[in-house]
């Protein structure tokens, strides 16, 4: 799958998850920039990417995570090691 | 050495004057040798625990780096979270645990065997100890490289601003900034200066002087109306907020001024419109760290229960903050009412939403404040008294207008004259009326963003500096109050 599409459905979880469909993503987006998406929300977006992608991340992956397109590049890589 | 001490002024300036004087090679050795002296301070002996740990997370560091592999790196992480938190285990929580085993051993009519120690708790041991373990954490999580210099490394655990109660620094933002060439800046200075007398006037003309009223009233419960445990529970939240925000503020400047830039710990939070925010905004250098290497780690690895894991990671976070604010139930209790509140709050999300869309903004967010400054003042009161049975005759008592005698304020004698709450009758009212001047000043500050007083024409902001050093000369108490979170 391509990034784009990746990129495309993670921004579709977000919007579904933190219930804003103004939401817009792209790789630089981080928590503070997402009104919605706080500490306690974080591990929701995760789950709920996990299932959609049907992949699990480890904890060091979570862990180092700095924005949208870290989160999208470790869904990349899962997929193209299926 | 506290900070709101003639000493700590001498030994700021000394240290400050020195540290632009010595070349750049000599400047940590100066800031660890001072940082040396404000520790023994306290209680001399207890340099070597701090040695031993410093050791202990320096040598754990090199090895979590190098080692192959992360299960050799978590051998070493586990090395050092064990050596810290047994020193601190040992110190703050023996006679605790020790109490609790007593309790146990008597309901079944016998003895505890285990002795209690005479232990004094050594200065900031629950800040530099969590400090340091976000060090070896870091760098096993690969977010930071292992410090090569000893002395560096020992300073960022004793660098005096910040040892004795924060902020918890975390290695990558401090370790850099020990390496950095510092140059003599004026703006630091001057910034640095101001967030002192700030935080002076915060400390010692609010806190301590609020503390006077509710020193006296929560010394007596019994003998008070419920109108004046209500407001002596009110007081505290300003004079806990004033203590350790003044004390931040002391610590930020000081660090200021010689160029250092500490994490910003406090940000208006009894304004507040959830406990939540309030968590966001309350000792921040805490509840981050406790964010990402608690309740982060919890969440994740239990993440298939989707919002029962939140909720079981806050739980258990919030009873651990609690433990770590001081080794009694009434900490514990206090923080699990806090964690129940923000999974109350994260659970409610949807329903509060909509409710915020049909009631007018100003009202929602008022009736918000509200609730909300109320919850912390309630809560706090377990947090001031360390008795259950007194927490709850005080709630009992304070939220009962209705009874006979609620509105008395308490009036004594003492050397012929009546006092209220331990104060000459306008003393209290002048008080009162500084309290009130308090939270509007801080009200401001926290809607323009920006502290007033540095927004207005050079001669104006002079005057108001010279308004808080006279405020805090002649309205100071300078009785070397211990600020709260030193006993942390």
């Amino acid at each position: 799958m391509e990034k784009e599409q990746i990129m495309q459905q993670v921004n579709a979880i977000f919007i579904d998850v933190l219930e804003n469909p103004d939401i817009h993503i792209d790789a630089n987006t981080k928590a503070d920039d997402v009104a919605e998406w706080d500490s306690l929300h974080h591990i929701q977006l995760v789950v709920a990417i996990e299932k959609h992608f049907k992949v699990k991340f480890t904890t060091r992956e979570i862990l180092n995570w700095r924005n949208v397109g870290d989160l999208c590049s470790s869904v990349s890589a899962k997929l193209s090691a299926k | 050495m506290l900070f709101n001490s003639f000493g700590f002024l001498v030994f700021f300036i000394v240290v400050t004057c020195l540290y632009f004087l010595l070349p750049n090679r000599a400047r940590w050795s100066l800031l660890l040798l001072a940082s040396c002296f404000f520790y023994m301070f306290f209680k001399w002996e207890y340099i070597f625990i701090l040695l031993f740990t410093i050791a202990v997370d320096y040598y754990a560091g090199i090895k979590i780096e190098s080692a192959e592999g992360v299960e050799r790196k978590r051998k070493w992480l586990i090395l050092s979270l064990i050596a810290n938190i047994g020193v601190l285990a040992f110190f703050k929580y023996y006679n605790f645990l020790n109490g609790n085993i007593s309790g146990l051993y008597s309901l079944l009519g016998y003895k505890n065997p285990i002795p209690y120690l005479h232990i004094i708790l050594p200065i900031g041991l629950s800040f530099h100890t969590f400090q340091a373990m976000s060090y070896t954490i870091e760098v096993f999580r690969g977010h930071q490289n292992a410090e090569r210099h000893f002395g560096i490394y020992a300073l960022y655990v004793m660098f005096y601003p910040q040892l004795a109660a924060g902020p918890i620094e975390r290695p990558q933002h401090m370790l850099p900034q020990f390496h950095e060439r510092k140059q003599f800046d004026y703006d630091n200075l001057i910034i640095g200066l101001r967030l002192m007398l700030w935080g002076i006037f915060k400390k010692v003309v609010i806190a301590d002087r609020v503390a006077m009223a509710v020193d006296t009233v929560y010394g007596d419960v019994h003998e008070y109306s419920g109108g004046c445990l209500l407001l002596a529970a009110i007081l505290y939240a300003f004079q806990i907020y004033c203590d350790f925000s003044g004390y931040s503020d002391i610590a930020l400047g000081s660090a200021r001024v010689m160029g250092f830039n500490l994490m910003r710990n406090f940000d208006h939070p009894l304004y507040s419109k959830s406990v939540t925010e309030f968590w966001r905004k309350w000792h921040i250098s805490l509840s981050t760290w406790l964010y990402d290497y608690l309740y982060l780690p919890i969440v994740i690895a239990k993440r298939d229960w989707n919002k029962f894991a939140v909720a079981f990671g806050l739980m258990v976070t919030f009873f651990i903050s609690g433990l770590w604010h001081g080794a009694a139930w009434t900490f514990v209790f206090w923080g699990v009412l806090h964690g129940l509140a923000v999974t109350y709050e994260f659970l409610s999300k949807k329903p509060r939403n909509r409710l915020a869309k049909v009631l007018p903004n100003w009202l929602y967010s008022a009736t918000c404040r509200i609730l909300t400054l109320a919850f912390l003042v309630i809560t706090w009161i377990f947090f001031r008294t360390g008795s259950m049975s007194q927490s709850f005759y005080i709630i009992k008592t304070a939220f009962n207008p209705l009874a006979k005698g609620y509105f008395h304020l308490m009036y004594r004698e003492l050397n012929d004259d009546l006092t209220i709450m331990g104060f000459a009758r306008w003393k209290f009212f002048a008080v009162m009326l500084g309290v009130v001047g308090f939270a509007v000043a801080d009200w401001l500050i926290y809607k323009k963003r920006q502290f007033i007083l540095f927004q207005v024409s050079q001669g104006l902001r002079w005057a108001g500096y010279a308004l808080l050093v006279i405020c805090i000369i002649f309205m100071g108490v300078f009785h070397s109050n211990q600020f709260i979170y030193f006993q942390f």
